[in-house]
């Protein structure tokens, strides 16, 4: 059937199952957004403020479905305005596909009206990209663009599509999707060899991270960690992984984990690395990290084996099929003696908090009011800042995909995009968007979507009125000079959704909280609560960059 | 241990694909030699040849880098005692300072031809390993090297072993 490169598109996105797609329209995708309007009934376009708000939006919808987000944006400023959002995908490898249309191709490369080189662009930061200069071969770069983001590790993979490749005719035929493929390249002697260091382990250690989520390995890792009977400690990325109220699960590791991770890390005799990566925030010292242990390392990706920390034991594959393959290859096991010493850790890991105070709420308090009244399905967003770490820290994960946050691009401004397409992929569920006054400030004008699409989203705007991470780093390390971290803004946060048309709430303090937070949650709307905290609360305990557990700060004035 | 390793590469011969190798180089700050690049001899495929200096972990990671590039179809490094290598040069000497007899002394040890005399220059095309091409470039800058162009390398394994098998 004949179909213009446009509808081919739509027919391509109908294919690999997409109904939902995030965007902002532009002289360059007119055509595309005209077979749109065509196809409405089966594909959802959520319009943004923003390109980059639909980028995160794309982004928070893959992180919560594991299905692949789709975001489409003009030509040049349009293009450019994703590439936060791409950048933010690539780094916690989360499938995307971005598809940009370009000016024709007979005003290419003369520096057209918003005409900008973005496969150039965004090279580094995407699996792959294409630029489709024929109808023709259209359609099965659509195909291979899904294929190539969501198989091994997943990333984005951008599409650019000149003007008059999406007007033009060709002959279109459905095809079925081909499933990614995982390939398996850890062998038989591997597992042996390394099951053999598992079963002669001690003092035994699960290091997770984010691979869990994106391969839904979580039931392959309960039931592995259970049957050696080892404490498991999280990176931010791996949250929901592993249920956080089971006995063996010990907290998040690195830079704001806990002192028992750090210990634990630094005393176990095996480390075994499921889906992780050693970035600088969990092993802030490359040499020093699990300097006592054979480590071991399970992942998808083959350029991670001794990228950071050199690797005993590689193992190469899709995480279900290693972890079940090992989970079959170990001896049961009781590691009780270590997992005590590891609780005992524990108990010096508490900081002291600031004192209560009527002008000032907790941020803890906050976040463990907010837990109450969430069930273990409900979504949790983040920015990025203290009020991210701080959530990491106290929020009680139990399930993958109930988490959508920055972690290796640690980008601001990432929340509510991120929000807005998890509220739109789970309109049953209830999403919640910690955000800090600095970041909110970044795109918060995707306000208007949330209004618009009457997304009940519960904003907790963590405010202390200064760039608090900064700022903590600042009274650290560069004598408390506080350099452009003490913004003096004025904006009045409740005003302010109002302005947008959504409700605004406060909370001064915490005594405040939990009627407040009960208000927002009964009704179905969407809501910002401006959460005023103290400029002076600081993100406990903090291994300072390039150290380990024995220089933790676990007390700041 | 740093040393010089050879890669071949067997790339899909698609626009940008030069770029998605190099700009691998400066992200993951691989330190390159030489990158030569050239038909493979298989429709669609191009051959890369690049050298690294890099111990040998680094240049285990410059292969799996490498492997991530959906264009790169095979990336291997081509062992030094197992492997050919040769490289092409042309030079320019200045004849100003010296006879051209004395050039060609040294010159011809190195089984350089001459290819263009100038009033007063003569150039030579010579082509050998790396190694020694860089000998010959060592004895002759005493003359004075006017201009020179290298090639880069081009390695193949020796034996009936192929980077496509």
């Amino acid at each position: 059937m004949q179909l213009t490169g446009s509808e081919i598109i739509a027919e391509c996105l109908l294919e690999q199952g997409v109904d939902t797609v995030f965007g902002y329209p532009g002289g360059a995708v007119l055509n595309i957004y005209d077979a749109l309007y065509k196809y409405s009934d089966k594909i959802t376009h959520i319009l943004s403020s923003h390109e980059q708000g639909a980028s995160h939006a794309a982004d928070g919808y893959a992180r919560t479905t594991g299905k692949c987000g789709v975001v489409i944006a003009t030509s040049g400023p349009g293009a450019t305005n994703l590439v936060t959002g791409i950048a933010t995908a690539y780094m916690d490898s989360i499938p995307m596909v971005a598809i940009t249309g370009n000016v024709s191709n007979d005003l290419l490369a003369r520096d057209s009206f918003q005409e900008v080189d973005i496969c150039g662009i965004t090279m580094p930061i995407t699996k792959h990209n294409f630029i489709v200069k024929d109808v023709k071969d259209l359609a099965n770069v659509i195909r291979k663009a899904f294929r190539i983001a969501m198989s091994g590790r997943k990333g984005p993979v951008l599409i650019d599509i000149p003007k008059d490749v999406t007007g033009a005719k060709y002959e279109y035929t459905a095809q079925t999707p081909e499933l990614p493929v995982n390939e398996l390249i850890a062998e038989e002697v591997d597992f042996e060899a390394a099951a053999q260091a598992i079963n002669q382990a001690q003092r035994p250690l699960i290091y997770m991270g984010g691979g869990v989520v994106s391969a839904d390995a979580e039931q392959e890792l309960l039931a592995f960690a259970e049957k050696i009977d080892c404490p498991v400690a999280t990176s931010i990325m791996g949250l929901g992984g592993f249920p956080s109220s089971h006995r063996l699960f010990i907290g998040t590791i690195g830079m704001h984990g806990g002192y028992e991770t750090g210990k634990a890390t630094d005393n176990a005799d095996l480390i075994i690395t499921v889906g992780a990566r050693f970035s600088d925030r969990v092993a802030g010292d490359r040499e020093k990290f699990g300097k006592d242990a054979v480590i071991i390392q399970l992942d998808i990706d083959k350029a991670e084996i001794n990228k950071n920390v050199k690797i005993n034991y590689p193992m190469i594959g899709d995480l279900k099929d290693t972890l079940s393959r090992l989970t079959q290859k170990t001896e049961k096991a009781a590691h009780t003696e270590w997992i005590e010493t590891v609780a005992e850790w524990s108990k010096n890991s508490s900081v002291t908090e600031t004192p209560d105070s009527e002008q000032y709420a907790h941020p803890y308090h906050i976040i463990e009011e907010v837990r109450k009244l969430t069930s273990d399905d409900d979504i949790i967003v983040t920015d990025v800042g203290q009020h991210q770490m701080w959530v990491s820290q106290k929020y009680r994960f139990e399930k993958p995909r109930t988490w959508c946050t920055s972690g290796g691009l640690g980008t601001m401004g990432y929340g509510l995009g991120a929000a807005i397409g998890s509220a739109v992929a789970h309109p049953e569920k209830r999403v919640v968007l910690f955000t800090g006054d600095g970041s909110f400030h970044m795109n918060l004008n995707e306000l208007a979507t949330v209004c618009s699409y009457h997304l009940p989203i519960v904003v907790v705007v963590l405010n202390n009125t200064v760039l608090g991470m900064v700022r903590q780093w600042q009274k650290l390390f560069y004598g408390r000079r506080f350099s452009q971290t003490d913004p003096h803004r004025k904006t009045d946060f409740c005003e302010l959704a109002k302005a947008f048309g959504v409700r605004g709430l406060r909370i001064q303090n915490d005594s405040q909280a939990e009627n407040v937070l009960k208000e927002a949650f009964a009704s179905k709307e969407p809501v910002v609560i401006d959460c005023m905290i103290s400029p002076d609360e600081n993100v406990l305990p903090m291994i300072p960059p390039g150290k380990t557990v024995d220089d933790m700060i676990t007390e700041m004035e | 241990m740093e040393h010089k390793q050879i890669i071949g590469l067997l790339v899909h011969n698609h626009p940008g694909v030069l770029l998605r190798v190099t700009s691998l180089f400066t992200r993951r700050g691989f330190n390159i030699d030489s990158l030569t690049v050239s038909p493979a001899g298989i429709d669609g495929y191009s051959r890369m040849t690049i050298r690294i200096n890099g111990d040998d972990a680094q240049a285990e990671q410059f292969i799996n880098q490498m492997m991530k590039i959906i264009d790169v179809k095979k990336a291997e490094i081509l062992p030094d005692d197992d492997s050919v290598a040769s490289e092409l040069i042309l030079i320019k000497i200045s004849t100003q300072n010296r006879s051209e007899n004395d050039i060609l002394s040294i010159t011809s040890s190195y089984h350089a031809s001459v290819v263009n005399i100038g009033e007063n220059s003569i150039t030579f095309r010579a082509s050998g390993t790396p190694e020694k091409i860089d000998e010959l470039v060592e004895e002759v800058s005493p003359f004075g090297i006017l201009e020179m162009a290298r090639t880069g390398i081009a390695s193949l394994e020796k034996g009936d072993k192929c980077l496509n098998s």
